[in-house]
């Protein structure tokens, strides 16, 4: 693990003395280069768990999830070119530690072997990326977004400290290797219902669930293309991770316990995909699809069956992807157009074909266009949920229609139609662009060749 | 270092805390539309964008003015009359919507819990003297009018006597009376409806002058090899009154509605800097011309039915009011034009210029008293006298909503719509305004309108 972690370490000593000129790209490659390290941990080779030392160690549901996380930063670093030109060199540098800083909380997270230790990450993470928000978000409602996305998740995390001592006292250990077998049953008493409340609320507000969703739409639309993208990507998976970790340690409470979460998730689903259709600013458009997505992989995590946990890691990461791709290609919009508003900026296939591509396969792997991963995911967790209760299957059905819908509307009024006369000088595509888009959609297609590599730990 | 410390001591309890200035005055950093003018024509464009967006609240508008008691703007300085008489269809169809709009006016700018709009709309109608060399063309004029819909009739001089026993129709060859939808209103209440409808669908208002366009520009290459440069503007700097404080807003589309110092704000976008002849050394010929209105008391005057009367020579004078007072005034010619520094009004003119012709066809105006005079700017097109409407062609974010050369007021509803519609359609739907289009100033192509008064 530590020749994950010290090389991104490394990086930030590697932006403050690099010459101005060689900044991004020194950063870029060598962040690359990170990622393909991480590529040796894809290969799980038993069903148990590949360990490092006594504070990491990756399994099959990890090793994915720290893929994406390794694979972001260099797509990270590549979309932030633009936006920073015009700022000081010390500000780039600045921005780029944020983003390195935050890169090594989240592998340390993804790795921890100790749930105390993942706690604190878990934490740790909100710092840089407050900081991204509200130093280099655009408007002036990131200070509004910033508060709402750091308080909503610390009152969500502080019982989640408590409830991890509690069990640390009581179990003598935190260590997610020894509890999978150590965990006594959690009878039904009133007392457990809170250990699992606290528990998981801290997990629910990052997903987000859907009550608990104000922080997601302000805090995607008022950060950075960088911030954006790990938002989406990376920090929501935290939630998802987080939850099928604790979840071996709360049986078989969750059977009733999950019932309401299970009903705001397969509601607010419904509602989310719905605002999207109402939607007029492309950020926030995206920024309601995730909560939708994340909703599929609540609903997917608290079924805790073989196939629905298989749903949801395979989710995860093709969300993680698809996501992160839409916020690109909407940035790219707004640093053209200087506006983020969908109807203002109509007609664009006809200018930049290529970039209309990139479009639609994104919009497509949106939808769940089979046989990309995203239908893997989704599909598996239908099933699950339909073997779970026979009626979810309607709201599945409403959902991925709608999903379809507003993916459909997004695209046809952002490239189809006649364009508008303001955007005829838009600049072509840069390459830096165009190989953002390829990078994303790379994986995303291989792992359609090949998605037993995303389906964690119980295939 | 002493920054540092500085800042530490003013977040610590009893230090005066200097970080967050209240900046509720600056207008956003965003705005996906930002309107340069608050008068009546950039007040129209808000109203229409805001009102044919699709999905409510698609649209962030922002409206610059720079003087919020509105004291030289032309909408609240005019005569506030409203004809169909023009001889270019296009003109006639854009007040044939504005009539409607203003007949209607408590529907289209009702606001919840306040009370309804009264813009005391006088339906007097207009009547234009035409001597015997303009008859011919009056005639024609008219034919196309009641074409596009006008309801305007032809009177003989013994017609004119009759209807209209105060007129001398000595000189009269022929006249157009306008029956219906004609007539004058207040601009000020017009602007103060739309004021109030626009801020309550989500417009915002900003009290600054834009003194600065940022833009980028890229090359392009026509089909036969010629490189053009096209341009945005992304960023409006917006400078807060009587201080050197300004606010860089990023905008995705500007809209030109400045009214007489629209050709400054052109220049500010580079509209105009190029060689002569070019495209790009097309300037925007919109300038500020002044012009005098005259208020008079005249006991023995026309009555009530006293329409908006255009005499042959230029001269004008509508009814205002219940008790005898008159408005009027004449357009100078190029030779007398006023200096347009200032709105200082020129009573010698009225005298010289205005008088005689209106004391010659109205005899009981050969002894009134003149109560008070104000002048206006016209936002004067030097080209053809006619709007500019539509985008720049290598500005391509910029549109023009002005240059209507006295007569904006009255077509500003319908303008506004036709903007609006350009912006977010990508075409004009409703009234096809292409004559107006910037074009029209490199290719040479005059709008010719016979009736500008």
């Amino acid at each position: 693990m530590l020749k994950i972690i010290i090389p991104t370490m490394m990086l930030i000593p590697l932006t403050w003395l690099s010459k101005p000129s060689m900044i991004w790209i020194n950063t870029t490659a060598y962040s690359m280069l990170i990622s393909l390290i991480g590529l040796t941990y894809l290969n799980q080779f038993t069903d148990n768990n590949l360990n490092f030392s006594l504070l990491f160690f990756t399994d099959s549901l990890s090793a994915p999830l720290l893929m994406l996380t390794t694979w972001l930063l260099p797509l990270m670093l590549m979309a932030s070119q633009y936006h920073l030109s015009k700022e000081t060199l010390t500000r780039k540098k600045l921005y780029i530690t944020m983003l390195v800083l935050l890169q090594l909380f989240l592998i340390m997270t993804f790795t921890a072997t100790e749930l105390i230790m993942f706690y604190i990450l878990f934490e740790a993470t909100l710092m840089p990326t407050l900081i991204i928000i509200t130093r280099w978000g655009n408007q002036t409602e990131r200070l509004n977004a910033g508060l709402y996305f750091l308080f909503y998740t610390l009152v969500g995390s502080l019982p989640l400290l408590i409830a991890l001592l509690w069990v640390q006292n009581n179990l003598g250990t935190l260590n997610l290797l020894v509890i999978q077998y150590w965990a006594p049953p959690l009878l039904d008493s009133w007392s457990n219902a809170l250990l699992w409340l606290a528990c998981m609320m801290a997990f629910m507000v990052k997903m987000p669930l859907y009550g608990l969703h104000l922080w997601l739409p302000k805090a995607h639309v008022e950060a950075p293309i960088a911030g954006s993208m790990v938002l989406a990507a990376v920090l929501l998976k935290l939630g998802g991770y987080g939850m099928m970790r604790i979840t071996v340690l709360l049986n078989p409470l969750t059977n009733f316990m999950a019932y309401p979460f299970m009903m705001l998730s397969l509601w607010g689903m419904i509602m989310t995909s719905s605002i999207c259709l109402r939607q007029t600013d492309l950020k926030s458009l995206i920024a309601y699809s995730s909560v939708s997505h994340m909703a599929l992989v609540i609903v997917a995590v608290l079924i805790q069956s073989p196939w629905s946990y298989m749903g949801a890691t395979a989710l995860m990461i093709a969300h993680g992807l698809t996501s992160s791709m839409l916020f690109c290609l909407a940035n790219s919009n707004y640093e053209r157009v200087h506006s983020r508003t969908m109807i203002l900026a109509r007609g664009l296939q006809t200018l930049l074909p290529l970039m209309a591509a990139w479009w639609l396969l994104a919009s497509l792997t949106n939808l769940a266009l089979p046989p990309t991963i995203n239908l893997v995911g989704e599909l598996f967790v239908v099933m699950a949920s339909f073997s779970w209760s026979n009626i979810t299957i309607i709201l599945m059905g409403i959902n991925i229609t709608i999903t379809a819908l507003y993916s459909l509307y997004m695209l046809i009024t952002t490239q189809r139609g006649k364009y508008t006369h303001h955007i005829k000088n838009v600049k072509p595509s840069f390459t830096r662009e165009n190989s953002l888009m390829a990078l994303h959609l790379l994986p995303l297609l291989l792992l359609s060749l090949n998605p037993k590599v995303i389906l964690g730990p119980i295939y | 270092m002493s920054e540092i410390k500085k800042k530490i001591q003013s977040v610590l309890p009893g230090g005066a805390w200097t970080q967050l200035h209240d900046t509720s005055y600056l207008p956003p950093e965003h705005s996906d539309v930002v309107i340069v003018g608050g008068g009546v024509m950039g007040l129209s464009v808000a109203y229409w964008l805001k009102r044919l967006e699709k999905p409510r609240g698609a649209i962030r508008v922002l409206v610059v003015e720079r003087d919020h008691t509105y004291s030289q703007a032309s909408t609240v300085l005019s005569v506030g009359g409203i004809r169909q008489q023009f001889s270019v269809p296009e003109n006639i169809q854009l007040s044939l919507f504005s009539i409607e709009f203003l007949r209607n006016i408590n529907e289209y700018l009702a606001v919840v819990d306040d009370p309804p709009l009264d813009i005391q709309f006088n339906p007097s109608g207009y009547l234009l003297l035409a001597s015997e060399k303009g008859a011919s063309v009056l005639e024609s004029n008219v034919r196309v009018q009641r074409q596009e819909g006008a309801k305007v009739c032809l009177m003989s001089p013994e017609q004119l006597r009759n209807k209209f026993p105060w007129i001398n129709p000595e000189g009269v060859a022929l006249a157009s009376y306008g029956m219906e939808h004609e007539g004058w209103f207040d601009p000020w209440s017009l602007l103060q409806g739309l004021r109030r409808k626009v801020q309550s669908m989500g417009v915002l208002f900003c009290q600054g002058e834009v003194t600065r366009f940022v833009s980028s520009s890229s090359h392009a290459e026509t089909p036969s090899g010629e490189e053009v440069t096209l341009k945005r503007v992304h960023e409006v700097h917006v400078k807060i009154d009587r201080s050197l404080e300004y606010q860089p807003v990023e905008c995705a589309i500007v809209i030109n509605a400045a009214g007489a110092w629209s050709g400054q704000i052109a220049e500010l976008a580079g509209i105009g800097k190029g060689p002569p002849g070019t495209l790009k050394g097309t300037k925007l010929p919109v300038e500020p011309r002044k012009r005098y209105v005259y208020l008079w008391n005249c006991p023995q005057g026309p009555g009530l039915e006293t329409p908006f009367v255009i005499d042959a020579s230029g001269a004008y004078f509508r009814r205002e009011g219940l008790g005898n007072n008159y408005l009027g005034g004449c357009s100078p010619t190029e030779e007398e034009e006023p200096d347009p520094e200032n709105l200082e009004v020129d009573h010698e003119f009225f005298q010289d210029k205005v008088w005689p012709p209106l004391a010659q066809r109205v005899p009981a105006f050969e002894s009134l008293k003149v109560r008070s005079a104000w002048a206006g700017y016209y936002d004067y097109n030097t080209f053809d006298q006619n709007g500019v409407v539509g985008p720049h062609p290598l500005v391509v974010n910029m549109y023009f909503a002005t240059g209507f050369s006295g007569h904006g007021l009255q077509q500003a509803p319908a303008v506004g719509r036709a903007v609006a519609e350009l912006v977010l359609h990508g075409n004009f739907q409703t009234i096809n305004l292409s004559p107006f289009l910037f074009n029209r100033f490199h290719l040479g192509e005059k709008v010719h309108e016979h009736n500008i008064i």
